[in-house]
């Protein structure tokens, strides 16, 4: 009886068949179905193909590009969840404060987070336009030709003319989720610590960061689920130029099952990009489990 | 070892556990075993018919009409989908995306060489050889398009442009630079780039991303060193890459970035944003095919006698330009291929080809309107009957051309010396042909 209650009898099954029965027609027998594809030499278009046991995966150690996707990956999930949680956090602070206008900058705030990825990428190709594009012209203006780029036309700048643009797009939606939480924590603590002589700096570290804790482990945990899938910016800014310089694990698998005909050895790539990436996101379950339980 | 249902089903049994769902599911493909059947079927008789194609706004209705003139000629329903302005890069993606989600398109446009040839080699399009005998196409259309659709011996596809890339130029730019006439030769074109940069006027409106006119350069000053035989040999991998024709190929190629003949950045520009901006007044010329008189200067709202077109000069005989093939392909499974075919038979009769106004067809009588299109006409009527090398796209397959723009990208930036890159690109030959 107590089993019973316990997994939810039969009935709650009934209720959650539907959906189960969505998510193994639709999430897991495609996810295995992947999986066996990387063991073979399938090419993504014809009948029949080899199985080539693990080649795949051992291919990859020996695969220039796949390093250099893996450190991009690494420099892309470093630099596109720290500035954005660190920028929309500040943002948060100061329009939960007394600030004239807090709608519509809260507005201005979170609007690149709305635009679709094409739009963005659109955006800011022409403002990186070596010749006529805003962020040249502009430094041009105020007598900096000297720091004027081919922002997205070489190796150095590429990646992070990229992350500069993934920044804008992402930091409304830290600042949304903070300014939600921040809401949430008491005021009186903020009065007594004041009574108490605590300055705001003090205030901040010891009542505030605190307080936001839940929503650090939401904000960072999908934060970091977010930039290992990054594909899109990428493939509509550079295409993964200059030459191989902005590839990333996502668009070179994208890149050998779709374009090189190597969908084995893609599938392959895709099995290591959710490995990591359900090894990442393991602590946020787990916290979220946690907290459901409690 | 060849798969089996079996194998993969058993597979799929053991490994019935979720632990790797989330995330795989993006990366999916129908399975082995539901691939196309090779063709050979006579279909069910099926009076609907799909094409697909990227035809742009400029030219999508006029494919339209034909189309519906040929459904009202055989009583069919033909339904044409577009995916405009997508390019080799990206329609090739959706069309095998259809191929394997579904039945796929009964007809598709697409281009010949290394692009086409997958589509083939996996009979996802059928061989066509023996409509090629019942409706004379060997006859009809121009031999060196049909040898571009041809692939391993199979005629998978059929030809309808034969594209070849010139100099498309602002008559404006060439004015105010006091330069009387398009080059003759590769000095000429040096000396001209030049005149050009003095009169603060970029020579060369050029785009990288995704390989484009980067390519299209390159591929010129390999010809003009290497010269039409060497050059032929490279492509094929019959000769080394590693040799001083090459490297005078990449020297010449960083000429252009550092003399300001192109761009700065120009491998990081969207050639789709540069290629127009010989039309407005942005750059003094591009290297493109003549499909820009229509879709570019025409569309504009701009007059095709303040442009102009010239063959790139090579210093070689013949004085051949770089040129690709675009034709139809029929799905393998098509459900009446016989109607698969006659509306691609339709679409290569000179007067459809007339009516959808195709600059530079590979049917014979077909030529471009002199009155609607007069630089098509000039183009077709001189370097347009010069034999051509194929297009680098085409010549390789994409990963391969993938690393040979991005030895190209490297040289341009300073990365790579010329020496090491065409040391690097045999090394790409070689693993091609292993």
């Amino acid at each position: 009886m107590k089993r019973r209650t316990r997994h939810g009898g039969l009935v709650a099954w009934g209720f959650a068949a539907p959906a189960l029965l969505v998510y193994l027609g639709f999430l897991v027998y495609p996810a295995l179905n992947s999986l066996w594809f990387s063991f073979t030499d399938w090419d993504g278009l014809s009948a029949s193909y080899n199985i080539v046991g693990v080649d795949n995966y051992t291919s990859m150690v020996d695969d220039p590009v796949v390093a250099q996707a893996a450190l991009n990956n690494l420099i892309w999930a470093v630099v596109t969840v720290v500035v954005p949680v660190v920028l929309g956090l500040a943002l948060a602070v100061v329009l939960n404060g007394k600030v004239r206008g807090k709608p519509v900058l809260r507005l201005i705030f979170y609007t690149p987070a709305v635009l679709p990825l094409v739009s963005v990428a659109s955006i800011w190709g022409w403002l990186y336009n070596p010749q006529y594009g805003a962020i040249n012209a502009g430094l041009r203006a105020i007598g900096l030709d000297s720091l004027a780029q081919p922002w997205l036309g070489q190796d150095s700048t590429a990646l992070g003319a990229t992350m500069v643009a993934a920044i804008w797009l992402r930091v409304g939606f830290p600042m949304l989720l903070y300014l939600a939480a921040l809401q949430g924590i008491n005021q009186e603590l903020y009065e007594a610590a004041t009574v108490d002589g605590a300055g705001r700096w003090q205030q901040f570290w010891h009542i505030t960061m605190p307080g936001l804790r839940p929503a650090h482990y939401v904000v960072i945990a999908l934060s970091v689920i977010d930039s290992f899938k990054v594909f899109d910016l990428i493939y509509a800014m550079t295409y993964g130029g200059p030459g191989t310089a902005t590839q990333v694990m996502g668009t070179w698998m994208y890149f050998n099952v779709f374009q090189y005909n190597q969908a084995g050895y893609g599938t392959a790539i895709a099995v290591v990009i959710t490995v990591v990436a359900i090894a990442v996101s393991i602590p946020y379950v787990r916290s979220q489990t946690k907290e459901a339980s409690a | 070892m060849n798969d089996s249902v079996l194998n993969r089903r058993r597979f799929l049994t053991l490994t019935g556990g979720a632990t790797l769902a989330a995330g795989l599911a993006a990366c999916t493909g129908t399975g082995g075993d539901t691939a196309a059947a090779p063709a050979g079927g006579s279909g069910n008789g099926s009076k609907e018919l799909r094409l697909f194609t990227y035809e742009d706004n400029s030219t999508i209705d006029l494919v339209k009409a034909q189309v519906k003139a040929f459904d009202a000629q055989n009583g069919t329903t033909t339904t044409v989908d577009s995916l405009p302005g997508s390019g080799a890069a990206v329609y090739p993606d959706k069309l095998r995306t259809e191929l394997l989600g579904g039945k796929g398109p009964d007809v598709w446009r697409i281009w010949g060489g290394q692009i086409g040839a997958p589509f083939v080699k996996s009979k996802q399009a059928m061989d066509l050889s023996s409509y090629y005998t019942k409706f004379g196409w060997d006859t009809r259309l121009n031999p060196a398009a049909v040898q571009g659709m041809t692939f391993d011996g199979v005629k998978g596809g059929v030809p309808f442009i034969v594209n070849g890339i010139g100099g498309w130029y602002s008559q404006a730019a060439f004015a105010k630079a006091k330069i009387s006439a398009p080059p003759k030769s590769y000095a000429e074109l040096e000396d001209m780039n030049a005149k050009l940069v003095a009169a603060g006027i970029t020579p060369l409106g050029a785009g990288g991303k995704y390989g484009w006119h980067v390519m299209r350069l390159f591929e010129y000053l390999l010809e003009t060193s290497a010269g039409p035989e060497l050059h032929d040999k490279l492509l094929t991998g019959d000769e080394s890459w590693d040799r001083p024709e090459v490297v005078t190929a990449f020297t010449t190629f960083k000429k252009w970035q550092d003399q300001k003949w192109m761009p700065a950045g120009a491998v990081g520009l969207d050639p789709a944003d540069v290629e127009l901006w010989y039309v407005q007044g942005k750059a003094a010329y591009t290297i493109t095919g003549s499909w820009t008189e229509a879709q570019g200067i025409q569309a504009g709202g701009k007059k095709s006698a303040d442009f102009g077109v010239f063959t790139l000069p090579t210093d070689h005989a013949p004085d051949r330009h770089s040129g690709f093939v675009e034709g139809y392909m029929v799905n393998a499974k098509a459900g009446n291929p016989d109607m698969a075919a006659a509306l691609i038979d339709f679409i290569v009769k000179p007067d459809t080809q007339k009516a959808l106004k195709v600059t530079s067809s590979a049917v014979t009588g077909a030529e471009p309107d002199k009155s609607t299109l007069p630089l098509s006409y000039e183009y077709s009527q001189g370097a347009g009957k010069q034999p051509f090398y194929t297009i680098q796209d085409q010549a390789f397959p994409k990963k391969q051309a993938d690393q040979y723009f991005a030895i190209q990208s490297d040289v341009l930036q300073g990365k790579t010396a010329p020496a090491e890159a065409a040391k690097k690109m045999q090394d790409v030959i070689k693993g091609w042909k292993k």
